[in-house]
C-alpha cells in the first residue's frame, strides 16, 4: 500500500510539472501564430478592439496574461470565458463536451475489447484455419484504414443500405452505435492482434503444457492459464489506445455530428480561441495522464512481476 | 500482490465497467421536434449586438424582433424567382417619415411583449440601441446606426473640447481598484457637462523596434492619463439635462496615476460625447419612438429590419450580465420562436412563442437548429428524413443536387473577388490591373467549376437591388488585355514578375484559383504563384496590406448599392488595397446626404464607375443562395439577401 501512495504521489507531482510545461508552450505558441481571436472580415475601430482586448486581458503585457491566467486555473480551476464562443465559459463547455466524449468513448473502447479480445482467442486457438487467416486480414485491414473511410463505408451500409442506424446527431443509443463502432474497430483490430500474439506465446509455455497434461479440459486452461498471461500486452495498450480514442473521435464527431469536446479542439486552434485551447489541452493531457497511471496500476496488481517504482 | 487483491481488482473493475455503460447509456433525450434544420457550426453567441454572421442571424431573427421585419412583398421575380421582400411593420405598427426624410417616427403596437411578460415600449429601443453603440459592447455593426447625430463619435469614443460629454465614474458594482468591471450596464453613476479642457500629460517614449500592437497599446494607456475638465450641468427630474444652468467645474481621469491629475480629480470609465442626451433618439410616450438622422437615408428602414438594431431586454441584461444573460434559463426575447434549451455542439430548440403579436398558428411548434461541421452530414440527416433544411450543401454534390426538385438556388446579393494591393508593382499601373481582369474568362470558373447558376461579374454591385442600374465594367476581351499590357510597357507579358495570389484555403477557392493562373499563363503570359492560408493567418495578411492579390468576398448588409461600396472610401476599415479616390469620396458623400432617391442611386453608379475604371477589386461572380428544402414544407422561396423567415415555414396542407 505505501508503495502505491508514494507511486501515486510522483505521478501526480510529474502531473503538475507536465501540465505547467504543456501550459507554457502552448501559451507561447497561440501568440506566436499570426492572426488574433477577433480578425474578421469587418475590421472594427480601435475603441473597440481595446474593449475586447481588456475582456479578455489581453492588453496586459504577456507575463502578466500568462501569470494571471495561471493564478485563476491554479486557485480556482477557472479556465476563463472563451474568446470565440462567447456565451460559454471554459469549464461550461467540458462540462457539456466531456460526458459526450467519454460515453463515446466508453462505447468505443468496451466494443473494443470484448470484439478484439474474443477473436484474438480464437485466432490464437485455431491457429492457420481459415477462421485465423480471415479475422488476421480483417485485423489488419482495420489498422490500415483510417476511421473516417470507415464512418463512410458504414453509413453507406447502415444508413442508406440497410436502414437501421440514423445518420448522425446525439441523444439516443441508436445514435451512439454506428460512431463507437467506427472508433473502436482499430482498436480492435489492434487489441486482436495483441491477443493473438499474447496467446501464442503463453500457449508454448511450461505450466500450460504441465496444466493440459494434468487433463484439464482445453476450454479451462485458455480460460484460467493462457488468457490471463496473454492478457498483459492488451492491459499496458489500454493507455494509449484511451488517447486514440480521444482524438480520434475528432473526425468522427465532426461526420456524425456530435456534441463532443474534439470539434472544440480544431476550433479553437483556428480562430485562435486561446482561452478554449489552452483549457483543451490540459484537460486532455489530464486524462491521458491519469489513464495511463490507471493502466499502471492494474498492470501492477495483474501481473506479479510488476512493481510500481 | 496477493491473490485475493488480484480477484477483487478483477471483480471491481468488471463493476466499474458495467457501472461505466449504465452511465454511458442513459441519454437526457429531447422529443423530436416539429422541424429540424441544418445551422451550421455552434453560433458565436445569441447577443444580437455582438453577433456576426449567418448562422448567428438566422437565430437571432427568430429569436427577436425589430421594430420592421423583412417579409415578402409582391410576386416573384419571373425570370431569377426571386421573392421581392421589404421592411414591414413588426414591433412597429406603423411610422411616418418627415419631409425631408431626416426624422422617422415609429409607432409601436399595443400587442407587443417580452418573453417574461413586461410590454416592448420606446424606451427599450432608446437604451438597446445606446447598448449597441457603447463602445464597451463592442458590436461590430455600430456603422448601421451612424446615420444618427453623435452615434459614430459615441461608438468610437471620440470627443473633442466643446462638447457635451457624458462622464461615467468609476463605481459600477464591480469595479475594483485595479480592474475595470466588464459589464458596461447598469452603469456607474453618470455626470453630464461639457468638455472645457483635455490635459494630456507627456507621452511616455517608446523604444523604437516597438511593434505595431506595442504602439497601439501605449497610445491607449497614454489616452487613459488625459485629465478631462468638465463643467458638469445638473440633471433634471425627468433626465434630461440643464445644459445651459449652473455649472461645476470638475477633472476625471480614467488612470489616477496620470501625472496631470488633481488632488480632486474624480476617476472615470470614459468620457464620451452625450449621446443618450442630446436628442438622436426620442421617446415621447411609451409607444411613440423617435428617429433624427443627420441625413436622409432611403434605406434607413431596412436598417431597422436587421438583427444589430434588434431590441433586448434592459432587466435581463442588468440582472444576469452579459454573456450570461443569452443562457436559455435567463434569455427573455421578444420574437415569433422562444430558446427552450440550447446544448454546445448539438441544438437549440426553439419555440413557438404564442405572445408574440403575429404568431402563425400553422407555423411549426417546435424548431430543432442543429449544429453541424461537415456538410455531408447535413446532406445524409436530409435524406433519412433527419432535418428538412439543408443551408450549405456540400459544394461536391452540387452538381447532381441543383437538377433536384427540392434544391432551392437564386441570385444573392453578394460578390466573390480579387482585391489587389495596388502599390506593389506592377499592379500599381491601373492598366495591368485592367489587362488582367479582361483576360479572366468568368464563364469558365461558373459554369465549369462553380455550376450552381452564379453569374460572371464584371461590375462590383450585384444586380437585383430596385433602382439601381450597375456601371459598365470590362468584360472579358483577350485582345484588348494585350494590348493594354503592350501600353504598360510589358509587351507578351514580358518583364512582368511573379504576382502571388492569397487565399483562404478551401477546395472551391483553390479551384477558382488554379483557373485563373492558367487562364492569365494563356492569355497574357502573366505568372500566378498560388498561396494558401488557414483563415486567421490569411485575414492578418490582408489586414497587414502584406499581398499582392487576395481572394476576398462581400454580402450585403441591406439591400443597397452603398453596402458595396462604402467600404472602400479612403482609408475606410475594409479597404485593405491602399486605393484612394477623392473623387469618389466626394461622390459617396453628397449621394449620402441627398434626397432624390434616383438622383442619389445616379451618383452611386457613377463612384462605381470610377471604381471599375480603376480596378482596385477584379470582381469574379456573384454568388447564389443554396438550400435545400423538403417539398412537405411551406412558406420557403428565394430571396436576395437568403432571408428565410423561420415564422412563415409551416407544413404544406394535407401533407403528413
Amino acid at each position: 500500500m505505501r508503495d502505491l501512495l508514494s507511486y501515486l504521489t510522483q505521478r501526480f507531482f510529474w502531473m503538475l510539472l507536465t501540465l505547467w510545461v504543456v501550459y507554457t508552450f502552448s501559451f507561447i505558441l497561440m501568440r506566436s501564430v499570426p492572426g488574433n481571436p477577433f480578425s474578421s472580415e469587418r475590421n472594427v475601430p480601435p475603441a473597440i478592439e481595446r474593449q475586447l482586448e481588456a475582456r479578455y486581458n489581453l492588453d496586459a503585457p504577456p507575463l502578466t496574461q500568462y501569470i494571471d491566467y495561471l493564478v485563476g486555473i491554479v486557485t480556482r480551476f477557472d479556465l476563463g470565458w472563451c474568446i470565440r464562443l462567447e456565451d460559454y465559459s471554459v469549464n461550461q463547455v467540458l462540462a457539456e463536451g466531456l460526458p459526450v466524449s467519454a460515453s463515446l468513448a466508453i462505447f468505443a473502447m468496451v466494443f473494443a475489447i470484448i470484439l478484439g479480445v474474443s477473436t484474438g482467442v480464437v485466432s490464437a486457438v485455431y491457429r492457420g484455419t481459415y477462421a485465423d487467416i480471415g479475422m488476421r486480414t480483417a485485423a489488419v485491414l482495420g489498422i490500415a484504414i483510417p476511421n473516417f473511410v470507415l464512418a463512410g463505408l458504414a453509413i453507406l451500409l447502415f444508413v442508406f443500405g440497410i436502414k437501421i442506424f440514423p445518420a448522425g446527431g446525439w441523444g439516443t443509443l441508436r445514435q451512439v452505435a454506428l460512431p463507437a463502432l467506427c472508433l473502436g474497430a482499430p482498436i480492435a483490430a489492434y487489441i486482436a492482434r495483441l491477443t493473438r500474439t499474447g496467446m501464442l506465446e503463453v500457449l508454448t509455455k511450461d505450466h500450460v503444457r504441465t496444466a493440459f497434461a494434468k487433463g484439464l479440459p482445453k476450454r479451462t486452461v485458455i480460460m484460467k492459464h493462457v488468457l490471463p498471461g496473454a492478457m498483459l500486452p492488451v492491459v499496458s495498450y489500454l493507455g494509449p489506445a484511451t488517447a486514440r480514442v480521444l482524438t480520434g473521435s475528432l473526425v468522427l464527431e465532426q461526420i456524425f455530428a456530435l456534441p463532443g469536446l474534439g470539434s472544440h479542439f480544431i476550433h479553437a486552434a483556428l480562430q485562435r480561441d486561446y482561452t478554449l485551447a489552452t483549457g483543451m489541452v490540459l484537460t486532455y493531457t489530464v486524462i491521458l495522464f491519469v489513464m495511463n497511471t490507471l493502466v499502471d496500476i492494474s498492470y501492477s496488481i495483474i501481473d506479479p512481476r510488476v512493481k510500481l517504482q | 500482490m496477493p491473490p485475493q487483491v488480484r480477484r477483487a481488482f478483477l471483480i471491481v473493475a468488471a463493476v466499474m465497467v458495467v457501472i461505466a455503460v449504465a452511465w454511458a447509456s442513459f441519454f437526457e433525450t429531447l422529443p423530436p421536434a416539429d422541424f429540424s434544420l441544418q445551422s451550421g457550426t455552434d453560433p458565436k453567441t445569441l447577443d444580437p449586438h455582438r453577433a456576426t454572421g449567418n448562422i448567428e442571424s438566422r437565430l437571432i431573427f427568430a429569436m427577436f424582433n425589430g421594430l420592421l421585419q423583412m417579409l415578402p412583398e409582391g410576386e416573384p421575380d419571373p425570370e431569377s424567382g426571386l421573392q421581392p421582400m421589404t421592411a414591414q411593420p413588426a414591433m412597429a405598427k406603423s411610422y411616418d417619415v418627415s419631409d425631408s426624410g431626416r426624422t422617422y417616427t415609429f409607432h409601436l403596437r399595443d400587442d407587443i411583449f417580452w418573453t417574461d411578460g413586461s410590454p416592448v415600449t420606446s424606451h427599450d429601443f432608446a437604451w438597446s440601441w445606446q447598448r449597441m453603440l457603447h463602445p464597451g459592447t463592442a458590436c461590430e455593426y455600430t456603422f448601421q446606426l451612424h446615420g444618427v447625430p453623435f452615434a459614430k463619435e459615441y461608438s468610437e469614443s471620440t470627443v473633442k473640447v466643446g462638447d457635451k460629454v457624458e462622464v461615467e465614474l468609476w463605481d459600477r458594482p464591480d469595479d475594483t481598484d485595479d480592474k475595470a468591471s466588464l459589464q458596461n450596464f447598469p452603469r456607474g453613476t453618470m455626470r453630464y457637462g461639457i468638455l472645457r479642457e483635455i490635459e494630456k500629460p507627456d507621452k511616455p517614449p517608446l523604444s523604437d523596434d516597438a511593434s505595431d500592437k506595442q504602439i497601439k497599446n501605449a497610445e491607449a494607456d497614454w489616452q487613459e492619463t488625459w485629465v478631462y475638465h468638465i463643467d458638469v450641468a445638473a440633471e433634471n427630474a425627468d433626465g434630461s439635462i440643464d445644459w445651459d444652468g449652473q455649472t461645476k467645474s470638475q477633472t476625471f481621469v480614467a488612470n489616477l496615476e496620470s501625472a496631470a491629475k488633481k488632488t480632486d480629480t474624480q476617476r472615470c470609465h470614459a468620457v464620451m460625447i452625450a449621446f443618450g442626451k442630446l436628442g438622436g433618439l426620442e421617446t415621447p410616450d411609451y409607444k411613440t419612438f423617435v428617429v433624427h438622422l443627420k441625413d436622409a437615408i432611403p434605406y434607413f428602414p431596412n436598417l431597422v429590419a436587421y438583427y444589430p438594431t434588434f431590441p433586448v431586454n434592459k432587466n435581463c441584461v442588468e440582472e444576469h450580465g452579459s454573456p450570461l444573460w443569452t443562457k436559455a434559463e435567463n434569455i427573455v426575447t421578444n420574437g415569433p420562436y422562444k430558446l427552450q434549451e440550447r446544448r454546445l455542439r448539438d441544438r437549440l430548440r426553439l419555440l413557438k412563442n404564442e405572445d408574440y403579436f403575429g404568431v402563425n398558428e400553422k407555423g411549426y411548434d417546435t424548431i430543432d437548429f442543429l449544429s453541424m461541421e461537415g456538410q455531408n452530414t447535413a446532406i445524409n440527416m436530409y435524406e433519412t428524413d433527419q432535418i428538412s433544411w439543408v443551408t450549405d450543401p456540400p459544394a461536391a454534390l452540387l452538381g447532381e443536387l441543383i437538377k433536384r426538385d427540392d434544391f432551392v438556388s437564386a441570385p444573392q446579393l453578394s460578390i466573390y473577388y480579387y482585391q489587389i494591393n495596388i502599390q506593389r508593382e506592377p499592379l500599381d499601373d491601373v492598366r495591368v490591373r485592367r489587362a488582367i481582369a479582361m483576360a479572366i474568362d468568368r464563364k469558365q470558373i461558373v459554369e465549369q467549376v462553380m455550376k450552381t447558376g452564379q453569374l460572371p461579374a464584371f461590375t462590383l454591385v450585384p444586380p437585383g437591388i430596385a433602382g439601381y442600374e450597375s456601371a459598365k465594367g470590362p468584360i472579358f476581351d483577350v485582345e484588348a488585355a494585350q494590348k493594354l499590357l503592350v501600353e504598360a510597357g510589358f509587351p507578351g507579358g514580358r518583364g512582368i514578375p511573379k504576382i502571388t495570389l492569397l487565399y483562404n484555403t478551401t477546395e472551391t477557392h483553390r479551384a477558382i484559383a488554379e483557373v485563373i493562373q492558367q487562364q492569365l499563363q494563356n492569355n497574357l503570359n502573366v505568372k500566378i504563384e498560388l498561396q494558401n492560408m488557414e483563415w486567421g493567418s490569411y485575414l492578418d495578411k490582408r489586414k497587414q496590406k502584406d499581398y499582392e492579390i487576395a481572394r476576398a468576398g462581400w454580402i450585403a448588409d441591406y439591400p443597397d448599392p452603398n453596402t458595396f461600396l462604402d467600404m472602400w472610401i479612403t482609408d475606410g476599415p475594409q479597404n485593405d488595397t491602399n486605393w484612394s479616390n477623392q473623387e469618389f469620396d466626394r461622390l459617396l458623400q453628397d449621394a449620402g446626404s441627398e434626397g432624390d432617391p434616383a438622383k442619389r442611386m445616379k451618383m452611386l453608379q457613377a463612384a462605381e464607375q470610377i471604381f471599375i475604371d480603376e480596378m482596385p477589386v477584379i470582381p469574379i461572380y456573384f454568388y447564389t443562395s443554396l438550400n435545400m428544402i423538403k417539398n412537405d414544407v411551406e412558406g420557403f422561396f428565394p430571396t436576395a439577401q437568403d432571408l428565410h423567415p423561420i415564422q412563415l415555414l409551416q407544413p404544406k396542407e394535407g401533407v403528413k
